[in-house]
């Protein structure tokens, strides 16, 4: 299994308050990661560090090359691609406008095999802005797929979806991780998706790293589940 | 030199509070007021007419009211009526203002200079350093100064001052806790206003009156906000005392390209720290 | 040139134009009345400002204060250009006036792209004024406040000279060139460039996580529109054959603001509407009183609080709900 992906020591302060704290992380090429955990946990806040969206300490290596300075729009040249929790597409232009755009920015890539695996063949050449809000949920992941990209980060690419929507999403990202050998970051709060998909998971609690393994034997862990429904803060 | 230092000082404490008024109602409208120059224009002439006739105290103090309720009048017909719409709209809008503003200015005052004396009991030099110095411009650092310090206090102590931070900081929450951001509205950008006026008659004796006193201090001023940081009283500070300074000497040492200075400063502010000395964004 | 006829709407559109063109041409000359003609040919001009200022906005969501400032280095640029200071021949000299102020703002829109909105417009708001300070101070330059009359050469570019500086010649020319930098722009929205740069206005941040760099590209939209407000620039100094800083100061620009947010921005022509609909509006004023300034603030006001979207919003919605899709710039 090659690690792809390699996040050391990644924190994030806000003032006096630590949102995330000596987080360690690895993502190998063709496993779903997910990471876990209660509300601010800081798994968002870890996602948009590693990804060049704000801020932190630590350091991120792809591939063995540091890329902690490197600019987002770079690191996405290299491959290392993320999704976004609050839909971020391009409302006023057609979904066929930004999938081509996002090929183009990725550096190529056929967008005709992603648009038939999510179902967006029918409303190509409609404006975003008029789609239906799980359509568009899944017009933000497809930007982010767009071009093969090596590691793959999704920001709760379920929120908002229905449970049948997020059962189909669910096995579409199996399916990509496993064809294309993607390292895939996956946040989310669906419990089913991510006992369904994920190999290993990462729980944070309270912006710090709680415990990390296979996702049955998690399921019981005791530090987890007082994580999840309370004990100490 | 330390005259001209002096009055660097005199000049930026002029930018200063100018400015203050314009991060007042920044502050709580999110609104840049493009009119706010012609608001010190008009304090200062409608201060002249008022000091010919009843003397300088007059006319500081009915500019001061005048602008006053002119800056009530703004906020109530204008400011809040669009606070739902894009900021943008409402800073066209304050631009028509400017140019009804300045016409007005024009149409009642006509297109020459005037100047005005310091009132007798400001009038006069002291010696500084074996170099004579004007008291009233002495007056200007200590009206300033005192104006500044009377706005810090307000709204570092004072209760309104508090709800003004708080509406500022984030006006529904504030209303929700309530502050009742009715009143405060128009009583900031009526202050606001206020202050531009009383710094435009405080300034006529030293900078003298004329049409395009408005666009010219105007364009200072946002050079100000734009290198001092946006929303922020201490950038404003430290922004405009070195404005002032590259002002004074600039006049002296490159008076070819002393006018060209600030939009020079400006451009380096940007290019290397765009968030300015106080570090409030205003830029992604 | 390949995207320009990508449909059959791009090629009726293009026909529609030349036509149009070519009947006002006709009609002016046969009907048009001295006055008239002068009114058109001076809208001409000016609207070149306005529509630069009204693909900005509609382009990259920017309102700029300032555009006076390339229109009038325009201006001045061929002022220099056609004295006998110039090291280059008049019709080589004029060719290059536009690509250099365009230059020179692509280097002002890198460090200016950074800014969003009201910070944007208070720059362009200063640095407008920075010119007209600086074409009003350095008298050996520019003639300072007093301005700089043009020596026009006796032919340019086949034309002779007077037919340059007659109404009706004038009008024909600038009409002409407006029309084919209207379907330039219109060629240019369906690019992959002006497609990225509409990405841009709605969702920067995405953009940049899909591998661009925003910058550039900003800062191209940028002298792009700069450059529009130059050739307008151009055109009017070889028309009035004279230059002066009241072309770089604010209320020029401000003035043409008024006319791209009258004319609006949903449709490409907008602010072109905007600028003919303002002049004659102003001339119409100005016979009844001097306080022309203060009702240019006052329509600024009222239209832009109670009908942000202009003439061309009117005509887009419109559009709209016949079936007919339009392409939409920003919205206000």
């Amino acid at each position: 299994m090659t690690v792809r992906f390699r996040c050391v020591d990644i924190g994030k302060r806000y003032g006096g308050l630590a949102a995330l704290q000596g987080i360690n992380l690895e993502l190998e090429a063709g496993i779903v990661h997910g990471l876990i955990g209660p509300n601010g946990a800081g798994k968002s806040t870890f996602i948009d560090v590693v990804s060049g969206r704000s801020r932190g300490s630590g350091q991120v290596f792809l591939d063995g090359r540091d890329i902690t300075r490197m600019p987002p729009s770079e690191r996405r040249r290299l491959g290392v691609s993320r999704s976004f929790q609050r839909t971020s597409i391009f409302l006023g232009l057609t979904i066929r406008e930004q999938l081509y755009l996002a090929a183009h920015g990725a550096g190529g890539g056929h967008t005709g095999e992603l648009v038939e695996m999510l179902g967006l063949g029918s409303v190509l050449d409609e404006r975003a802005e008029d789609v239906s809000y799980g359509q568009q949920r899944l017009v933000d992941l497809a930007l982010a797929l767009v071009g093969n990209p090596v590691v793959l980060l999704l920001d709760e690419p379920a929120a908002g979806l229905s449970v049948a929507e997020s059962q189909v999403l669910a096995s579409h990202l199996e399916d990509i991780a496993a064809r294309w050998n993607v390292a895939v970051l996956l946040v989310e709060h669906d419990m089913d998706v991510v006992f369904r998909i994920c190999h290993v998971l990462t729980v944070l609690a309270s912006g710090k790293w709680l415990v990390s393994g296979p996702p049955a034997q998690l399921r019981n862990d005791p530090a987890v589940i007082r994580a999840y429904f309370g004990g100490t803060a | 030199m330390l005259i001209n230092a002096l009055n660097g000082f005199v000049y930026g404490s002029l930018l200063f509070v100018l400015s203050s008024g314009l991060v007042l109602i920044y502050g709580l409208r999110r609104v840049v007021n493009f009119s706010h120059g012609a608001l010190y224009m008009l304090g200062a002439y409608i201060g002249y007419a008022v000091a010919v006739r009843f003397g300088f105290l007059a006319g500081v103090v009915v500019a001061a009211l005048a602008l006053g309720l002119l800056g009530v009048v703004l906020d109530l017909v204008i400011f809040r009526q669009l606070s739902a719409r894009n900021p943008l709209v409402t800073v066209i809008v304050t631009f028509g203002v400017m140019l009804i503003l300045e016409d007005f200015v024009r149409t009642v005052w006509g297109t020459q200079n005037y100047t005005i004396d310091p009132p007798a009991v400001l009038s006069g030099v002291v010696q500084i350093a074996g170099a004579p110095f004007p008291v009233y411009r002495l007056f200007i650092v200590a009206a300033s100064a005192a104006m500044a310090a009377g706005l810090g206090s307000w709204l570092r102590w004072g209760r309104t001052g508090l709800f003004v931070r708080a509406a500022s900081f984030d006006a529904k929450v504030a209303a929700m806790c309530g502050v009742r951001t009715s009143v405060i509205g128009p009583m900031v950008v009526g202050l606001g206003a206020a202050f531009a006026g009383v710094s435009g008659i405080i300034a006529a004796p030293f900078l003298s009156l004329n049409p395009s006193m408005g666009s010219e201090i105007l364009v200072l001023c946002f050079v100000v906000s734009v290198v001092g940081g946006l929303g922020s009283f201490s950038g404003a500070f430290l922004s405009a005392m070195l404005l002032g300074q590259v002002q004074a000497f600039g006049t002296v040492y490159t008076p070819e390209l002393a006018s060209l200075l600030p939009f020079l400063l400006m451009s380096l502010m940007l290019v290397f720290r765009p968030q300015g000395i106080a570090g409030m964004k205003v830029s992604s | 040139m390949k995207a320009m006829f990508a449909t059959r709407a791009e090629a009726i559109t293009g026909l529609i134009v030349a036509l149009a063109v070519i009947m006002a041409s006709v009609a002016v000359e046969a009907w048009g009345t001295r006055i008239l003609v002068s009114l058109l040919s001076q809208a001409v001009i000016v609207s070149f400002l306005a529509f630069a200022i009204g693909f900005l906005a509609r382009t990259s969501n920017l309102v700029s204060f300032g555009h006076a400032a390339p229109f009038g280095l325009g201006a001045y640029g061929t002022a220099w250009v056609l004295s006998n200071g110039s090291p280059l021949p008049p019709e080589l000299g004029l060719l290059l006036v536009v690509p250099a102020v365009a230059g020179v703002f692509f280097l002002v829109g890198l460090v200016v792209s950074r800014l969003e909105g009201i910070a944007f417009g208070m720059l362009t708001l200063a640095l407008g004024q920075g010119f007209f300070v600086a074409a009003s101070k350095f008298r050996g330059l520019t003639g300072g406040a007093d301005g700089r009359i043009i020596d026009l050469p006796r032919r340019l570019f086949g034309l002779r000279a007077d037919v340059v500086q007659s109404p009706y010649g004038m009008f024909v020319i600038g009409l002409a060139i407006l029309a084919l930098v209207y379907l330039a722009l219109r060629a240019f929205e369906a690019t992959h460039t002006g497609r990225l740069a509409a990405a841009i206005r709605e969702n920067d941040e995405r953009v940049r996580f899909l591998g661009y760099r925003s910058r550039a590209l900003k800062a191209a939209v940028f002298a792009l529109s700069a450059a529009i407000a130059a050739l307008g620039g151009v055109l009017y100094a070889l028309y009035q054959g004279f230059v002066s800083p009241e072309i770089l100061h604010w209320s020029y620009s401000g003035s043409a603001l008024i006319m791209s947010i009258l004319g609006g921005t949903s449709l490409l022509w907008g602010p072109i509407a905007g600028a003919f609909a303002f002049f004659f509006l102003r001339q119409e004023l100005s016979a009844l009183t001097t306080h022309w300034l203060a009702l240019v603030g006052a329509t600024l006001v009222v239209v832009t609080v109670a009908w942000p979207s202009g003439l061309s919003g009117g005509i887009a919605a419109l559009l709209s709900r016949l079936g007919l899709r339009t392409r939409q710039g920003a919205a206000p």
